[in-house]
Formats: C-alpha cells, sequence, structure tokens
C-alpha cells in the first residue's frame, strides 16, 4: 500500500507534467546577461557627431555571491568614493544585482576587477556623450542613465536609435559559478541606427552664439533662430537660447521653443494677408489703399504706430512700412473666410511634418467665432498663435515660388551595417502662383531695402523679409504684466539671396528688457549677421546679375508708374546689388534717397 | 565398507558445511545485488562533478563498502541465526555504549549532528548498527514470550526502544529515531501484540507526536521540517529549499530520465545531499520514471522474498528477525522516496543499499544476510 502510494505520486510527478519542473530547473541554472545595445548616434547633416554612445563601466554587487559584506564593503567602498553603508544597503536589498555605481571611468574599473571580489563585478553599458557640447541640445533631447529617450529626438526617434538588446545566458551551478562546458547562448546586441539630421552643426553654433550674444545684450529671456533651405524643407540650424534666472547667464534651452511654443507673431503676418489678396487679384503692385490713422472694427480700435494722416499708399508701401490700418484693408478685401483659408493653406494651424515631441499646432480661431474685431487683429498677427517654425515655413512659400515644402529635421537613417536609408518627404503644395509669390518676393524686398527691416540687409546680398512685434500675453490673462506694463516678441523672418532663396531665417527676441521692443531693430540686426554667417558657411554665392535684372524687369509696369516712389525705391536697392562687386559694402554707399513717408520706419505695436 | 563408509562420511561433512547455500534465496541475493551496484552507480553520478577532472573517491569507497557488505552478508548467512538466541543482547549493548561514546568528545559532528566516529579514512555510524542490533534484541524478546505480550511486555519493548532513541536524539537525528519506534512498533504486531493495546499505542503515539510538535523537545529547524512538506511553496529558497529542489530533480527525470550524468539538478548540485539522503532524485532525474519504477521494482522483489522467508519460517525468533529486517526496510524506503517526491517530511534517512555510506550500507546487507540465514535454514 505504501509501495503504491509511492508509484503513484511518482507517476504523477514525472509523468503527467515534468516540462513545467523542467523549466523551473532551468530556471534556476540558466543566467541570463543582458548585452546592452549599442545606442546609434545623431549626426549633423555631414556626419558630425552630436549625441554618441561611448560603453562605459559599471559596478555591479551580487549579494548572494558576498562572502564576506564588511570586508567587501570596505574594499569597494573608497575606490568608488561611497559610503561603506551604501555598499551594506545593497547587498540588504538581496536578490542577484544591484548597482554600486554607473559609468565609472576606466582606471576606476580596473582597480575594482583587480580586487577579485566575490559578488563584486563590473558590466560595461554605453553612455551618452555629447561630443559637441550643448549645441543643438534643444533638438537632439536627452537621455537618461539607462539609455533611454527622454526629450526631443533622442525620444522622438527611440525606436530607431535604441537597437535591440542582445544577451548570453549561461548555465551556472548552485555556488554561482558559471560552468564553462555548461550550456550557453549568445545573442549578440542589435546596434541602433544612427540619425542624420538636416542640421549643419557649424550653423546650429554659429545660430546659438549669435542670438546668445543678441539675447543677453537686448536682455530678453531667450530666443529663437532657425535657418532653412526654402527649396527643400530642411532645418540647417534650430537654435533656442534662454536666460537662466538664477545665473543670469544665457545659454541653450534644453526646451525647442522653435515648435514647441506657439506665440502671436505679429505683423510678419501681414506677408500672408497681402498674398491671399494678390493670389486672389484683389490688389496688385499697383493698388492703393486709403489709410487712416485708426480704424475701428467693432469694439477695438485699431491706429499706426506712428500717426501720418489720411493717405494712399500703394501696397508695397503698406507692406514696408507695416502699417497696420492698411493691412487691415487689404484684409477685409480679402473676407474672413479667405483670409482663415490663406491662413491654413500656408501651413498655419497644423502640426508641421516634423513632428517634434511636444510639438505645437498653434491656434487660429474659426472664422465662425471671430468677433468683429478679428479679422483686424489676425490680419496683423495678433489673436493668433503660431510656432517660430510655422511662420518660417510661410515665408519659405515665397521663397519658393509659391510651393510650400514641408520641413524636414531629420534626413536619414544609417543602419549598423552602413547603409544610409532617406527618410520619406512630404509633398509639396502650390499655395500661390508663381506670380503672387513674385510680387511679394519684390515687396519683402522692399521692406529691407527703404521699410523696417532695413537692419537685415546683407553686404552683397539682397535681402527679403519682414518685421514683426507682438505684444505676448502675459500670465495675468492680458497683455499686461503684474507690473502693468507690456511685454513684446521682436520678429525677422526673410530668406536671402532674394533673387534665387538658398536660406531663409527666422529670428525671435523673446521679452526685451532694455527699452526697444522692435523686430527691425532687435532681430533684424541677428537676421544680418546670422545670414552672412550662413551664406558663408553654405558657400552661397551673390547670385548672377543676370537673374536679378531679368526678374526687375519682369516687374509689372503698372507699378513703376502708379507709385514711382516706391518702385523707385526698390529698384534703387537692387540697383545698389547690380552694381556691386559681391562681397562689397552696399550701406556704405547707402540707398539713394529713402522715401520719405518710410523715414522713420513704422512698426506694428 | 569402511572405505565407502568414510567417503560417506566425508561426503556428509562437505554437504553439512555448504548444504545451507543449495537452499539459498537467489532471486533475493540477485535483487540485493542489483539494487547495490546501481547504488555505486547513482552515488558516482551524484559525486563525480559537472565537468572534468572527474572524482572518483566516493565511487571508490561506495564500491568498497559494497563489497565488504556483500563478503558480509554471505559470511552470516552461513552463520545459523538460532545462535543468535543465546548472544541476542550482545550487539545492543555493545553498540549502546558506542552511541554513548558518540556524543563524547570521540566523536564526530558534520553538519551540526554528532553521529559519526572517525576510524581512519572511515567513519562510522553506531546509530545505523544499532538498527540491526535492535532486531536482534527484540526479536529475542518477542520470540520467547510466544505471543503472551500484555501491556508490562509492551513497555519493556518500548524502553528497549527508547534507550537508544534518547542517545540518537542527543545527536540530534530525529529520522532515525523515527525508524526506531517504527521498527518497534512494527515487530511488536509481527510478535502477536492485541489488537487493543494496538490501538491505545497507536493513539499514545498520535497524542506524543502532537506534545512533541507543539513543546520544545524539538529543534525549530525538525519541526519546520516536519511539517513544511504540506505546502512546500511558502518559502522556497528557506526551509523548504531541499523539498522544493528534489521534487524538480524527480519530476524533470520525466519518463526516459535525463540521462546517466545529465541531469541538471544533480550535476549542478541543486538538491542537497544527494549521494546520502536523496540519492532517490539522481536516479529519478537521469534514469526517469524507467528507472524509479525499477528501484522500486527491485525493492519490491526483496520485500516480497523477506515476508516469504518470513512465513515459511518454522521458529518465531527467525520470523521475527526476518520480519524486523522487512519493516526497517520498508520504513525507510517509505519516508526516503516518500520525502524524495514530497509526500513524506523531510529526515536524515539513507535510502537502503543506494546511499553513500558505509555504516548504512553494512548494516543493510547484514540484516540480510541474517534474513538470508533464516532462509536456508527453513528446513531444519
Amino acid at each position: 500500500m505504501l509501495l503504491a502510494a509511492v508509484l503513484f505520486k511518482l507517476v504523477d510527478l514525472q509523468l503527467i507534467d515534468p516540462d513545467a519542473y523542467q523549466a523551473m530547473s532551468e530556471r534556476q541554472r540558466m543566467f541570463e546577461h543582458v548585452i546592452p545595445a549599442e545606442r546609434g548616434a545623431i549626426v549633423d547633416r555631414s556626419g558630425v557627431e552630436l549625441a554618441v554612445s561611448v560603453p562605459q563601466d559599471s559596478v555591479y554587487i551580487d549579494p548572494g555571491m558576498v562572502e564576506d559584506p564588511a570586508a567587501a564593503a570596505a574594499a569597494v567602498a573608497p575606490i568608488l568614493g561611497i559610503t561603506e553603508e551604501s555598499v551594506h544597503a545593497a547587498i540588504g536589498r538581496g536578490g542577484r544585482f544591484a548597482y554600486l555605481a554607473r559609468h565609472v571611468p576606466d582606471e576606476t574599473a580596473g582597480r575594482i576587477r583587480e580586487l577579485e571580489l566575490p559578488g563584486v563585478a563590473t558590466v560595461s553599458e554605453p553612455k551618452r556623450f555629447l561630443p559637441s557640447g550643448d549645441v543643438a541640445r534643444s533638438v537632439v533631447g536627452l537621455t537618461d542613465i539607462d539609455g533611454l529617450g527622454l526629450s526631443g529626438l533622442e525620444a522622438q526617434y527611440a525606436d530607431v536609435l535604441t537597437g535591440q538588446a542582445g544577451s548570453l545566458t549561461v548555465e551556472r551551478g548552485r555556488d554561482g559559478r558559471t560552468i564553462p562546458v555548461g550550456e550557453r547562448e549568445l545573442i549578440p546586441a542589435q546596434p541602433g541606427s544612427n540619425l542624420v539630421l538636416t542640421l549643419d552643426r557649424s550653423l546650429q553654433y554659429e545660430a546659438e552664439r549669435i542670438l546668445s550674444a543678441q539675447v543677453a545684450k537686448v536682455g530678453a529671456r531667450g530666443g529663437v533662430a532657425l535657418v532653412t533651405r526654402p527649396a527643400t524643407g530642411e532645418v540647417l540650424a534650430m537654435a533656442n537660447v534662454t536666460r537662466v534666472d538664477e545665473t543670469g547667464e544665457v545659454e541653450v534651452d534644453i526646451n525647442n521653443a522653435a515648435v514647441t511654443t506657439s506665440y502671436e507673431p505679429g505683423s510678419v503676418m501681414k506677408m500672408i494677408t497681402v498674398s491671399g489678396a494678390v493670389e486672389e487679384g484683389l490688389v496688385d503692385w499697383s493698388t492703393t489703399v486709403e489709410v487712416a490713422d485708426s480704424l475701428r472694427l467693432g469694439d477695438y480700435q485699431f491706429s499706426e504706430h506712428t500717426p501720418h494722416g489720411t493717405v494712399n499708399w500703394a501696397i508695397p508701401e503698406i507692406l514696408s512700412s507695416s502699417s497696420n490700418v492698411g493691412t487691415i484693408r487689404v484684409a477685409q478685401m480679402l473676407g474672413e473666410d479667405g483670409l482663415y483659408e490663406y491662413l491654413r493653406s500656408f501651413g498655419l494651424g497644423d502640426v508641421t511634418t516634423v513632428g517634434f515631441p511636444n510639438e505645437q499646432a498653434g491656434f487660429i480661431d474659426d472664422p465662425s467665432d471671430w468677433s468683429g474685431s478679428s479679422i483686424g487683429s489676425i490680419s496683423i498677427g495678433q489673436g493668433i498663435a503660431v510656432t517660430p517654425l510655422q511662420m518660417a515655413m510661410a515665408f519659405n512659400v515665397i521663397a519658393n515660388g509659391g510651393v510650400y515644402v514641408p520641413p524636414r529635421l531629420v534626413a536619414a537613417t544609417v543602419d549598423p551595417s552602413g547603409e544610409r536609408h532617406e527618410l520619406p518627404t512630404a509633398e509639396p503644395r502650390q499655395v500661390v502662383s508663381g506670380d503672387t509669390a513674385d510680387m511679394m518676393n519684390m515687396m519683402l524686398r522692399g521692406v529691407v531695402a527703404v521699410g523696417t527691416g532695413q537692419k537685415a540687409a546683407v553686404n552683397g546680398y539682397t535681402v527679403a523679409g519682414k518685421t514683426g512685434t507682438a505684444a505676448k500675453p502675459q500670465p495675468t490673462g492680458s497683455y499686461l504684466d503684474a507690473a502693468g506694463n507690456m511685454q513684446y516678441r521682436a520678429t525677422f523672418i526673410g530668406f536671402a539671396p532674394a533673387e534665387d532663396p538658398a536660406l531663409s531665417i527666422l529670428v525671435m527676441i523673446d521679452e526685451p528688457s532694455n527699452g526697444d521692443i522692435y523686430g527691425g531693430s532687435l532681430a533684424a540686426p541677428v537676421f544680418s549677421e546670422l545670414a552672412r554667417v550662413a551664406l558663408r558657411i553654405l558657400d552661397v554665392p551673390p547670385p548672377a546679375t543676370d537673374r536679378a535684372t531679368r526678374f526687375i524687369d519682369a516687374l509689372p509696369e503698372a507699378a513703376k508708374k502708379v507709385d514711382a516712389k516706391m518702385s523707385q525705391a526698390v529698384t534703387n536697392a537692387a540697383g545698389q546689388v547690380l552694381a556691386t562687386e559681391p562681397g562689397s559694402r552696399v550701406r556704405g554707399t547707402a540707398v539713394a534717397a529713402p522715401p520719405t513717408t518710410t523715414a522713420p520706419p513704422r512698426r506694428t505695436p | 565398507m569402511t572405505a565407502l563408509g568414510e567417503l560417506g562420511r566425508r561426503r556428509r561433512i562437505t554437504s553439512e558445511l555448504t548444504r545451507p547455500f543449495h537452499n539459498i534465496d537467489s532471486v533475493l541475493v540477485g535483487a540485493i545485488v542489483a539494487l547495490s551496484l546501481l547504488g555505486v552507480l547513482m552515488v558516482y553520478s551524484a559525486t563525480r562533478g559537472a565537468e572534468p577532472p572527474f572524482t572518483s573517491s566516493y565511487l571508490v569507497r561506495q564500491a568498497l563498502f559494497v563489497a565488504g557488505g556483500l563478503v558480509a552478508m554471505g559470511v552470516v548467512a552461513l552463520f545459523d541465526y538460532r545462535r543468535l538466541l543465546n548472544w541476542a543482547w550482545v550487539p545492543y549493548g555493545v553498540v549502546m555504549v558506542a552511541l554513548v561514546a558518540v556524543l563524547s568528545p570521540l566523536g564526530t559532528t558534520v553538519n551540526g549532528a554528532q553521529r559519526w566516529f572517525s576510524v581512519g579514512p572511515f567513519t562510522a555510524q553506531p546509530s545505523e548498527f544499532i538498527k540491526l542490533a535492535l532486531i536482534i534484541a527484540i526479536a529475542a524478546m518477542l520470540a520467547g514470550w510466544q505471543e503472551d505480550i500484555g501491556p508490562g511486555r509492551i513497555l519493556k519493548v518500548l524502553a528497549v526502544v527508547a534507550a537508544p532513541s534518547v542517545l540518537v536524539m542527543a545527536q540530534p537525528d530525529l529520522g532515525t529515531v523515527l525508524q526506531y519506534l517504527a521498527m518497534g512498533l512494527g515487530m511488536l504486531l509481527l510478535g502477536g501484540v492485541r489488537a487493543r493495546y494496538l490501538i491505545v499505542m497507536v493513539l499514545l503515539g498520535v497524542g506524543l507526536s502532537v506534545a512533541v510538535l507543539t513543546s520544545d523537545t524539538l529543534a525549530d529547524y525538525q519541526r519546520d521540517r516536519l511539517t513544511s512538506f504540506i505546502d512546500p511553496r511558502i518559502d522556497s529558497q528557506g526551509i523548504t529549499y531541499n523539498q522544493n529542489q528534489s521534487v524538480t530533480a524527480v519530476a524533470s527525470g520525466g519518463f526516459a530520465g535525463q540521462g546517466l550524468f545529465d541531469g541538471p539538478q544533480t550535476q549542478l548540485r541543486f538538491v542537497p545531499e544527494q549521494e546520502t539522503d536523496f540519492i532517490f532524485t539522481v536516479v529519478a532525474e537521469e534514469l526517469g520514471f524507467v528507472g524509479g519504477a525499477l528501484v522500486l521494482g527491485l525493492f519490491g522483489v526483496v520485500c516480497w522474498r523477506l515476508w516469504r522467508i518470513a512465513r515459511s519460517c518454522r521458529d518465531n525468533f527467525g520470523y521475527l528477525l526476518t520480519g524486523g529486517v522487512l519493516i526497517m526496510l520498508l520504513f525507510q524506503l517509505f519516508s526516503n522516496v516518500g520525502m524524495a517526491i514530497g509526500i513524506m517530511p523531510i529526515t536524515g534517512t539513507a535510502l537502503p543499499f543506494i546511499s553513500y555510506g558505509g555504516s548504512s550500507i553494512l548494516t543493510t546487507l547484514v540484516s540480510l544476510g541474517l534474513a538470508l540465514s533464516v532462509g536456508m535454514r527453513r528446513f531444519d
């Protein structure tokens, strides 16, 4: 009977379900060492490393194998610069693995290994290094100590960069020793792919340097500078700097405000308002508009920044002097729905194709929700929120002859075998006609030649662009801060060479505090300096003279007649460029007799 | 005539010496030899190590034990067991002295238990030998009483069992004490004790167990081991580690086993004491259900033949002697294999024939020599 009981149990164990027990046996003798995958590098457009993983040793303890905790703690603690208590705490937690120190110098790891202490060992773990320092930090983002992407591209492209961790499975006896002849299985780690950005490290560095200097100089809270290539939508530099409250120092921001912050851009928006009207055939170069000093819409009184009495201004002059009333009159011709359609078709209100973590879509009220004054404020860039990148892309439409080219920040991935995989590009789309774009291009040149953006001029090149100065909503809920003061954002967006745009640049200065607030005086000079550097770095030659001439010849004759003064100014500016050898100074010879109506330059509030 | 008569006398003398062997139980001997040789192989597998160089010292010593044990078994079988009646208390007395001595500084402590004498390279374990002495002494007592066993005589038998039990308990070695008790009670049953006494004894035994488990007599580890087998998954790294590892090893064997020398649980030494108390896990893991059933089957043959000898024996002493050996084997087999497969608590019990250890092998084989001696003389 007893024998029968034994037999019964034996059958139960060995014949009914031996697999579960075999698995249990396997679990306790097979140990899996994780081999971390090398994280892919993030490199600029020409392969310069911005973030790269380097293997480094971490020291861990296997509490189950420590023979003499006191001796182990006493030996290890001084080398690692940790307390003996912390070693005891790690041992006390039990289990089979606890870090003592991570990413220690090679020399320290070597000394630990020389101790040959049972239960104390090192493991190679990749550590993220930024060979270029803070450059592009806001774009690249951060990883945690385990190499997981926390922000920026490190988070957005985590799947591409991370790779597949491998493992080494070994058979270990009860005493914890590996058995040389035991089963072992090696699954090699699959390294992550490299990420090739569209950024140019040198340009990125210069953008951050120049922007930081200006932010520091004008006592601003921070700033954004974007350099893009209009024809391809590639972002060549995406600089975000911020003033650190504690130290007052200006440094590269971890936040990529160029895409994660939406703001009221101010008068740069007038470009879209006018473009829409031109495209719809409502106005052209020669159209004149009666511009009073103020205009009442609904419950709001819009006014010109500098009173000039009621005048008839041509469209180019409205833009170059950044006339609020003139632009609103043009917007009224376009209508609420029309204005809204053009804002949307220029790419506002939608997240861009960059798809950056926490990227903002901006904000445009649906026309059905507009108040009586909305068309006035929105057409001049207030009461509408956009990201700097969206606004830069809108200006690229003009630079590209009317085509919206979606922005790109990542060009390609390079897999571990070295093969390059281009990332798919989004389809460009025609937003306005080539003629409209050409006309707008010309008008934007006027802004820099004779208007509010004169400080954006670059020696030897024609620049087209637009200034913007916008009141910034405060945490109080109004445009007045706690002290009762208005705070502003000063913007300049432009492209060069205007005849054949090789690059476009947006500069935004956030909350300048030294009295001056204007895009034309704070952002435009940064554009000028950055454009000069960028044109040199990108090796862009001044355009051939015939090109520019052909363009000017193509100007509607009517425009020349109706507003000879304006047309003369534009032609003069272009002529200056044509008459000058590449690289020589234009501003030294000065623009001949700037139109009196544009001096002093007008800015929008 | 004289020459013929001389020749006839010579032949009688020769046959007088060898005649008992004509009646030897060759089936029993075959099963004993098979189990012992299997044991040598299993001990080797349990001790050679997972990787070269392999250790053979256990193999050599176990082979020596078995060889010596088989010779001793033969010698004892030749010896007429009936002569033991006059000497029945001598082994008991000698081993009792040894049991006292082993607790003195003369004894050697292994794993916290003081059970051994060191004799040169070998160690002797008196608590094993006393089992044989107990069988002889109790069989002699009961045989003399001719089934007239009242409470007083029962107490006498229990006293004989209790004396070594107290000494072995002091070593401490609970598993062996339980064997003594089982043998004492079992032999009383064979000796013709009346059923009502038996019932009282069982009740007393249960009461005593409860008293022992709830009092401070047992060390905590002993109590834990006795009770933990009820649910071995509670604390797998603590008190039930042994049982879990053991059951895992047995079950991992499956039908055909992992192969000789290829059982991971065995070769990586996850099962503790696997060459002694847990040797059955080696059989079960490496040789599978086939091997386990073979061992149990051989034990079945041994028990069957012993029962046959006991029943065919014409004197009470031989019957009780053989029955005592049978009870000893059965109880050890059940508690040892039972603990390996998780249906009995963990107590330090050797698996007869198979477990490593000279004292155990010698005690087992000499006991069987006695049983063979009984069987050979059943026609006298």
